[in-house]
């Protein structure tokens, strides 16, 4: 079990890199299976490259491409901080 | 005709390859039904193959039901006898290659099964080797069983061993790569990618950090919001101003030309045909081809340096208040412009319920075409006046009011439908890929926003041509055009006048209202033809002194404009609407419920007044 406490992608900050320990289950599948296709599956190591004001959309880096996530979608991702920049 | 099927994740470089491959012979063609374009071209120094490039996709597993349609009509290729694809090229963006062979290997499964070659292109190679980085391409070949050839689509090298390589034939991949594959388990395709590009792919994250300081500047609250304005600003510009001598262009060629045709034939109804139908009706649409060619330029500069993405993320907050898009702002600024590139740069809008919501908006953004009609009112209207000592015209704050008053209407009608109606299609999260900035080519963008421009008139063409022969007709007969108010349109005017009666408007307002179907600036000359002026879109101060006589009250006055600015939708705005939604249903659902708000909003508004 982890020793982090879990949170959500869309709790993190601007350099915070996490790893994904899974879904929240209200997520919508097809959704789901298409963050698993784009790097964001369990395991998966997550930084937060921009994390811009006002309620939008923040940048996450998975794998070696950056996708930018809406607040209801990264909040459906839990995950739990390891290290920051 | 043999064929060689171009797939690939979205921005690895498939358009400029199909490009290089074909010389931009191409022509685009639709599947029935939907929005997704597939161009297709005889290779260069093959005529005997046919290039077809697919829409880009993350998966064959598909969201939503665009990609369900894309992924299907994929599938339908493949079902084609052996022997009928020369190979399946799937391209990935050697940059960035987990993510590009996520699909790769899932294209691969899925020729394997049906039993046609298929060959991984890695592009961008130009890139790496900036960076001195680079692909094991041997290796990664020998592990999928499979010809993987390194290529830099944009400066062209590599690109003749696509043909060479295919054209010599290519075994079909025999070996399963892993058990749980079979399945097209995600997770499987996800964990066998990381290892392939950790093993075969460049190291390092050394684009990901130049472009994460390029982004603090561009989504960073002050510099990225007013970086956004200014970029906005330049595009509102390029639209309205600087397509403006290109436009002035047609139109002086249309004139040539109908000065040149026209006394070639003699004086009667197919002279009045040709002059008023073709040269005015049709001519009025070319005009604006100018405006679509510069709004998908710009728009394609936009997306292929990777600012786009960029751009739909600043919006993306404000806009979800409403229902739409960060996507959706480029089309609504557009379409203060023109409806018609406005709908075009619609595209953009991956997911189709707020694409059409966008739809919705874009016919209430006041656009340029009302502006005689708005400017002749404000004339007729409200006094040459001025407040705060000079500064501030009355009739200048009254066409920012008239301008605000669209663009709330719009937000405020897509946030009501948004809730009301579920809307066509699936609706899409909002998770967007950031590609990596680049300096589009010059040329592929110009071929592109040519390419798309023809494709818009072949298509929006014909329909307006059928709609300016009706309104043509209906004008012309039974007195040969010598008395509008005497033809079947005036008849139609009349009829409808008891439904203007209401808000104080006589039966020549009805024809003008008719007849800016055509256009919507033809209101004007309409009203002048009606009143008697001739040159009525230069002389509004005559027309505006015809319609003071006249003895229409300001309320009526503040009525028209209520309706103008949301009903009146003009014939090219319907015909793209069709062309881009694949049915009448949205146009003619949009005439009539938009007819019947504008109406009961500018009885209200007259009411109110008269009862003031």
């Amino acid at each position: 079990m982890s020793q982090f406490k879990c949170a959500n992608l869309w709790q993190m900050k601007r350099g915070i890199q996490t790893i994904i320990e899974g879904f929240n289950p209200a997520l919508d599948a097809s959704v789901k299976a298409r963050l698993k296709e784009l790097g964001f599956h369990q395991g998966a190591r997550v930084l937060c490259t921009q994390a811009p004001r006002l309620g939008a959309p923040k940048l996450y880096k998975v794998g070696n491409a950056v996708y930018s996530l809406e607040k209801t979608i990264a909040e459906c991702v839990i995950a739990h901080p390891v290290t920051s920049e | 005709m043999k064929q060689l099927l171009l797939v690939g994740s979205p921005n690895s470089g498939k358009s400029m390859l199909f490009n290089r491959l074909t010389g931009m012979n191409q022509r685009v063609a639709n599947f029935p039904g939907i929005t997704v374009d597939t161009s297709t071209g005889p290779a260069v120094g093959r005529s005997d193959l046919l290039v077809v490039d697919f829409p880009g996709a993350y998966s064959l597993t598909p969201l939503s039901g665009e990609e369900q349609v894309a992924v299907d009509a994929f599938y339908k290729l493949l079902d084609v006898p052996v022997g009928h694809i020369e190979a399946v090229v799937c391209v990935v963006d050697a940059t960035r290659m987990e993510k590009g062979l996520v699909f790769a290997l899932q294209v691969r499964e899925a020729c394997r099964r049906a039993g046609h070659p298929v060959m991984i292109v890695t592009n961008m190679h130009d890139v790496l080797e900036r960076h001195n980085q680079s692909v094991d391409v041997e290796g990664l070949s020998q592990r999928l069983d499979l010809p993987v050839i390194p290529i830099s689509a944009k400066s062209g090298a590599g690109v003749d061993q696509i043909i060479t390589r295919s054209g010599h034939g290519i075994e079909v991949p025999k070996s399963e790569l892993k058990e749980d594959l079979i399945a097209f388990d995600s997770s499987a395709f996800r964990n066998l990618a990381e290892s392939l590009a950790n093993e075969f792919g460049p190291q390092g994250d050394y684009l990901l950090l130049v472009h994460n300081r390029v982004d603090q500047f561009f989504l960073s609250t002050l510099t990225g919001g007013l970086s956004f304005l200014l970029i906005m600003f330049l595009l509102f510009q390029a639209i309205f101003s600087w397509a403006a001598p290109l436009m002035d262009g047609v139109e002086s060629l249309i004139g040539l030309t109908a000065d040149s045709v026209l006394p070639l034939i003699p004086s009667g109804m197919l002279h009045d045909f040709v002059k008023d139908a073709l040269f005015g009706g049709l001519g009025a649409f070319l005009v604006f081809v100018p405006q679509i060619f510069i709004l998908t330029l710009i728009v394609g500069f936009m997306e292929d340096s990777g600012y786009l993405a960029r751009a739909a993320v600043i919006c993306h907050r404000p806009l979800r208040a409403f229902g739409l898009t960060g996507k959706s702002f480029v089309p609504m600024l557009s379409g203060v412009a023109c409806a018609i590139p406005g709908i075009y740069a619609a595209r953009t809008i991956e997911s189709p319920r707020r694409r059409w919501l966008t739809y919705f908006a874009i016919p209430l953004m006041p656009c340029s075409a009302r502006l005689p009609v708005y400017g002749l009112l404000i004339v007729a209207f409200i006094p040459n006046e001025s407040l705060l000592g000079g500064a501030v015209g009355l009739q200048g704050l009254a066409m920012l009011a008239i301008y605000l008053f669209g663009i709330v209407m719009a937000l405020l009608v897509v946030s009501l439908i948004s809730r009301v109606k579920v809307g066509k299609g699936s609706d899409l999260p909002f998770v967007l890929e950031m590609p990596p900035y680049r300096l589009p080519g010059a040329k592929t963008l110009g071929q592109l926003a040519w390419s798309r421009s023809g494709d818009f008139v072949k298509r929006a063409g014909p329909v307006i041509f059928w709609v300016s022969v009706v309104v043509w007709v209906l004008g012309y007969f039974p007195n040969q055009g010598a008395n509008l108010g005497e033809s079947w349109l005036g008849a139609i005017g009349k009829f409808i006048a008891p439904i203007f009666e209401p808000i104080g408007l006589d039966w020549k307002y009805g024809v003008a209202i008719i007849a800016s179907f055509l256009a919507r600036e033809v209101f004007v000359g309409t009203l002048g033809t009606l009143y008697g002026i001739e040159g009525a879109e230069e002389e509004f101060t005559s027309l505006a002194q015809q319609i003071q006589d006249s003895g229409i009250s300001l309320a009526s006055g503040v009525a028209l404009f209520v309706f103008f600015a949301i009903a009146a939708q003009c014939v090219s705005t319907l015909a793209t609407l069709r062309r881009e939604s694949g049915s009448w249903s949205l146009p003619a659902g949009l005439f009539v419920g938009y007819g019947v708000l504008a109406y009961s909003l500018a009885l209200m508004a007259f009411t109110l007044i008269v009862g003031d």
